[in-house]
C-alpha cells in the first residue's frame, strides 16, 4: 500500500463565516430545491434576497449535513428530516442537562 | 480480502424481491444509522448495511454478485474471478438505480468516504467494470475527528490516516493511505466543521481536488461539560463555604483562578467566570455549579457539631411541605 503524507492547516468554519448555496449543496449533497424547502421550514435561515444570492451561517452546515444524511440514508423527505433534526437536537440538549444533573447528585468520593 | 455475504447482512433470502431488499435496508438503516442509533458499533453495522444495499438494490450488480455463487461464507478469503463483470452491460454510474429521491443529492461513487470494504471496492469500485465514469473534479470527503477539551482550548496537531482508492494509469484500482497532519486552531467546538482545502478526492485530468471536511467531536471530560464555547464545572463546596462565603481556587481550562463564593449560596447555584470557556470572538464562559457536600458524621467531634447545630439552629428544610 502506498503511503503519502500531507501536512495541512484546517480552516474552522465558525461564527462569522458565510457559505454560498452552491457549496452547501455540494458539501451536504442536497439539491437546491431541498435547501429552499428547508429554509421555508425554518431549519436554516439564509441571507440574500433571492436563492441565487443565498448564503448560510457556518452553523447551518452541520444541520444540513445531518439533514442530507437522513434524506439519503433513510429515504425521508425534507419535512421528515427537519422534524428529525429538531427532535435529535432537543434530545441532545436533554442528555447534556441530565449529565449535568447527574454530576450534581452523584455522591462524592 | 474477505468475502461478504450481502444477503445475510440484510437478513434476506437470496430469492428476495427488490421490495423485500428495500424494506430490509430501511429497517436496518433506521436501526443502525449513526445519527439516530444508540446501538453498539452502529456506525460499523450501518456501513455494512449500506454496502450490502448498494449491491443488492442494483439489478446489474446483484446479478453479477449472484454469479459468484452461494457457497461462499462471510470471512472466507476471496479474489475476484478473472472474468469478473463480463457479460453485463454497464450504465456508467452503477448505483443510479433507486437514487431518484427528491432532495437527496448524488450518492453514487461515494464508497471511499463511506468506508466500504475492499471486497466491495474490488468488485464494484472505481477500477472495476461497474465503476462510474471518471469525474474531472474530485468529490469532497467527510470524516470525524475526536478532540480532547484541552486540545480544543489550546489548539492541536492531529494525524489522520485516510484510505483512498485511486485509479492507476492502467485503469486498475489502488488503495493509498494518506497521512494528513492537520493543525486545528484553538477554540473549535463540538460539531464544528474544519475544512482542509484540496484534501478530498483528487481531481482527474487536471480537475480540482475535493475538500476534506472534518467534523469535530469533543470527547467527554472528567471535570468539564462543554456546550458550544461555554463549559460547566461542578464544584464541591463545604456547607460553611456556601453559608458564609469563601474564596476558592477553581480549575479552568486555562489554569486555576480564585473565585469568590457569595454567602448564602445553595447547592445547584451557578456562578459565571466570564471568558474562561473555549477561546473565540467572543470567548465562552465557564459556569461553576455549586454542589454542597456534607462532612460525614463519623467522628465524635463531627457528631457533636451536628448535635449543636440541631440544638441551636432554627432550621426546617421541609418548611415548604407543610401548608
Amino acid at each position: 500500500m502506498v503511503q503519502v503524507t500531507n501536512i495541512t492547516t484546517g480552516q474552522v468554519l465558525g461564527d462569522g463565516e458565510w457559505i454560498a448555496l452552491t457549496e452547501i449543496c455540494r458539501v451536504c449533497r442536497i439539491d437546491a430545491g431541498a435547501v429552499h424547502e428547508l429554509a421555508e421550514l425554518g431549519v436554516v435561515s439564509p441571507r440574500g434576497k433571492v436563492p441565487e444570492e443565498w448564503e448560510f451561517p457556518a452553523a447551518a452546515l452541520r444541520r444540513l449535513l445531518l439533514v442530507g444524511r437522513l434524506m439519503r440514508d433513510l429515504g425521508v423527505n425534507a419535512s421528515g428530516a427537519a422534524l428529525a433534526v429538531e427532535l435529535l437536537e432537543a434530545q441532545h440538549a436533554l442528555e447534556r442537562q441530565i449529565h449535568r444533573l447527574e454530576r450534581l447528585v452523584r455522591p462524592e468520593g | 480480502m474477505e468475502y461478504r455475504d450481502y444477503y445475510r447482512i440484510l437478513g434476506v433470502e437470496r430469492a428476495a424481491t427488490a421490495e423485500q431488499v428495500k424494506t430490509a435496508y430501511r429497517r436496518l438503516a433506521r436501526k443502525f444509522h449513526p445519527d439516530v442509533s444508540k446501538e453498539k458499533n452502529a456506525e460499523e453495522r450501518f456501513k455494512e448495511v449500506q454496502e450490502a444495499y448498494e449491491v443488492l438494490k442494483d439489478p446489474e450488480k446483484r446479478a453479477a454478485y449472484d454469479q459468484l455463487g452461494s457457497d461462499w461464507k462471510t470471512g472466507q478469503q476471496f479474489r475476484p474471478p478473472p472474468d469478473w463483470g463480463s457479460g453485463f452491460e454497464f450504465g456508467g454510474g452503477g448505483a443510479r438505480a433507486g437514487r431518484a429521491r427528491y432532495g437527496a443529492g448524488p450518492d453514487e461513487e461515494a464508497h471511499a468516504e463511506q468506508g466500504f470494504s475492499d471486497f466491495f471496492s474490488s468488485l464494484f469500485g472505481g477500477g472495476s467494470p461497474f465503476g462510474g465514469a471518471t469525474r474531472r473534479g474530485g468529490r469532497d470527503h467527510h470524516a470525524r475527528i475526536d478532540i480532547a477539551l484541552e486540545q480544543a482550548f489550546h489548539g492541536t496537531t492531529s494525524t489522520l490516516e485516510l484510505k483512498r482508492p485511486e485509479l492507476r494509469g492502467d485503469g486498475t484500482l489502488e488503495v493509498r493511505t494518506h497521512t494528513v497532519r492537520v493543525t486545528i486552531p484553538a477554540g473549535v467546538t463540538d460539531g464544528q466543521l474544519i475544512r482542509l482545502a484540496g484534501q478530498g478526492e483528487p481531481g482527474a485530468a487536471g480537475g480540482r481536488a475535493g475538500d476534506l471536511y472534518l467534523e469535530a467531536h469533543l470527547l467527554p471530560h472528567r471535570l468539564y461539560q462543554a456546550d458550544g464555547r461555554d463549559v460547566t464545572l461542578t464544584l464541591p463546596v463545604a456547607p460553611w463555604e456556601a453559608a458564609l462565603g469563601a474564596s476558592i481556587a477553581v480549575p479552568t481550562l486555562g489554569g486555576p483562578v480564585e473565585m469568590h463564593i457569595p454567602s448564602g449560596a445553595q447547592s445547584g447555584q451557578k456562578l459565571r467566570l466570564r471568558g474562561r470557556g473555549l477561546p473565540g470572538k467572543p470567548a465562552g464562559d465557564q459556569y461553576v455549579q455549586l454542589k454542597v457536600v456534607l462532612p460525614p458524621a463519623t467522628s465524635a467531634e463531627a457528631k457533636a457539631v451536628y448535635e449543636e447545630m440541631r440544638a441551636r439552629l432554627d432550621f426546617n428544610p421541609r418548611a415548604d411541605l407543610t401548608g
